[in-house]
């Protein structure tokens, strides 16, 4: 995915920013805090999960989304989140 | 101008945060064995964790310390975990702040982990299955403590007691993570748990004892200077809240209540000292033990007689007198009510009447002074407010 799609969608743009904002999140809770409905973003997720920005922890029927701190991509969205926001 | 507003600004008070409930203090005093207990049981987790489970069971009286010694064993072992690179985490629920729910206990645990996991959602079992999952996610161990375990067990029985007993049987092979420390006021309350959790628990059981008087003044002692400026509380004073607490069932957490309270008292009478007249109206702020119909329940002598104790308690501002200067006072306010004084025998059974009714209370004077008197002391009450009640009361009746 290139990086015009990722940052072309406000949802997910949205999504990035709540998990540099919070860490850890599960989809409700990510889809409540988006104003975005659960399909919308379980399909946002999936999308990021497959750039290799994000990934996922399961327990029980429980699925919880954090950014893929291995990936030097994932770390450089999250600084450039941040520090866009620091300098509002 | 500069005097004026320090002795506005003064307070006997250091650090009030050290009085307070939550506080938990480095050195406990006269709980020194029971930690080492609780440390000996839980040896395996900073040793080889994972190879066992352990359950344990502290009880006793309110007051006695199972919470606070629980917490001081927590963060100790928290700590040497840590400098051994083990991640075990100690996490302490209140059973009766849940509701005795076995979902919100489970809950609470979880959010140690995740605090933004979902709050609703699940069942018990589900959060029970999660947290397993979490903790062989994170490669923790966790001793799980359950304060006021009696609200779990009178809500929910002993089915929650029991799967958290046995979450490890289904998990043949994996390592063992979860240990238990239950904290129970009555242990009659065990009976309602099935038979085998039951001698699980029962095998590794704490017995707190209520607190002596001079365990209590030791606390105190410690507390005070930890909480108030240097000077300010006197011995005397120390001794009359440990006394008034251990009267009280032994109860710390009312003792350091009462002390908080007297200081409060204090300030707020701008006293540069904590004085025995502050406890007692500390103590009557806390439990309004002295009622008006217990007091006009007394026969007319007997409320001359405690007049004369509150009076000359008022006046002396000391903690006690003795039977002597009681006495003498009852004698003044004969005197000034027109009524013949009782002889010693009379008035001594007076003194056992008002001591079972929990309005004074009596000690044998020791070390220090010559012979052997009688200490009267009034432990719930102010003494000006029960003069200003009794004098009011006799004053009607003589109209």
């Amino acid at each position: 995915m290139s990086i015009e799609d990722i940052l072309s969608s406000r949802g997910r743009v949205r999504i990035l920013k709540i998990l540099t904002d919070i860490g850890e999140l599960n989809i409700s809770e990510i889809a409540r805090r988006a104003g975005l409905n659960y399909t919308t973003t379980n399909q946002h997720l999936q999308a990021l999960e497959n750039a290799g920005l994000i990934r996922h922890k399961k327990f029980g029927r429980i699925r919880i989304f954090r950014f893929d701190e291995e990936s030097p991509r994932a770390r450089m969205i999250m600084k450039l989140i941040e520090s866009w926001d620091a300098n509002k | 101008m500069a005097s004026l507003s320090e002795r506005r600004y003064f307070s006997v008070f250091k650090d009030e945060s050290k009085l307070d409930i939550n506080y938990v203090p480095s050195s406990l005093p006269h709980r020194e064995q029971q930690l080492n207990f609780l440390n000996h049981f839980f040896r395996f987790a900073v040793e080889g964790p994972g190879k066992m489970a352990q359950r344990v069971l502290i009880t006793g009286k309110i007051g006695t310390g199972k919470t606070v010694l629980s917490q001081r064993f927590g963060i100790n072992i928290m700590r040497e975990a840590q400098e051994k690179g083990i991640n075990l985490h100690y996490v302490h629920i209140n059973c009766r702040e849940c509701k005795g729910s076995p979902f919100q206990i489970l809950q609470r645990t979880i959010l140690e982990f995740y605090p933004h996991f979902p709050r609703r959602g699940y069942s018990a079992e589900d959060l029970l299955k999660m947290l397993m999952e979490i903790l062989d996610e994170q490669n923790a161990y966790l001793i799980l403590a359950m304060d006021e375990l009696d609200a779990l067990i009178r809500s929910a029985g002993s089915d929650p007691i029991y799967s958290l007993t046995r979450v490890q049987e289904g998990r043949l092979g994996a390592p063992q993570r979860l240990s238990l420390l239950c904290i129970l006021r009555q242990p009659e309350h065990l009976d309602l748990l099935d038979p085998s959790t039951r001698s699980t628990l029962q095998r590794n059981l704490i017995q707190l004892e209520e607190y002596s008087a001079s365990q209590l003044r030791d606390i105190l002692s410690d507390r005070i200077a930890l909480a108030f400026r240097s000077g300010t509380v006197s011995e005397e004073t120390l001794g009359f809240v440990a006394d008034s607490a251990a009267s009280d069932g032994g109860d710390a957490r009312y003792a350091i209540e009462l002390l908080w309270r007297a200081g409060k008292y204090a300030d707020a009478s701008e006293s540069s000292t904590v004085l025995p007249e502050h406890v007692r109206k500390a103590a009557v702020s806390i439990y309004p033990v002295v009622r008006k119909d217990m007091i006009s329940s007394l026969g007319l002598h007997e409320k001359l007689f405690l007049l004369g104790v509150a009076r000359h308690l008022k006046q002396t501002g000391n903690a006690y007198l003795s039977m002597g200067d009681a006495e003498e006072a009852y004698g003044v306010i004969c005197e000034e009510h027109d009524e013949k004084r009782r002889g010693h025998t009379q008035l001594w059974k007076y003194v056992k009447e008002l001591t079972a009714l929990g309005i004074v209370e009596t000690e044998i004077s020791s070390v220090g002074k010559r012979g052997k008197t009688t200490l009267i002391s009034l432990p719930k009450v102010p003494a000006i407010d029960l003069e200003r009640e009794l004098s009011a009361m006799l004053h009607a009746k003589k109209r």
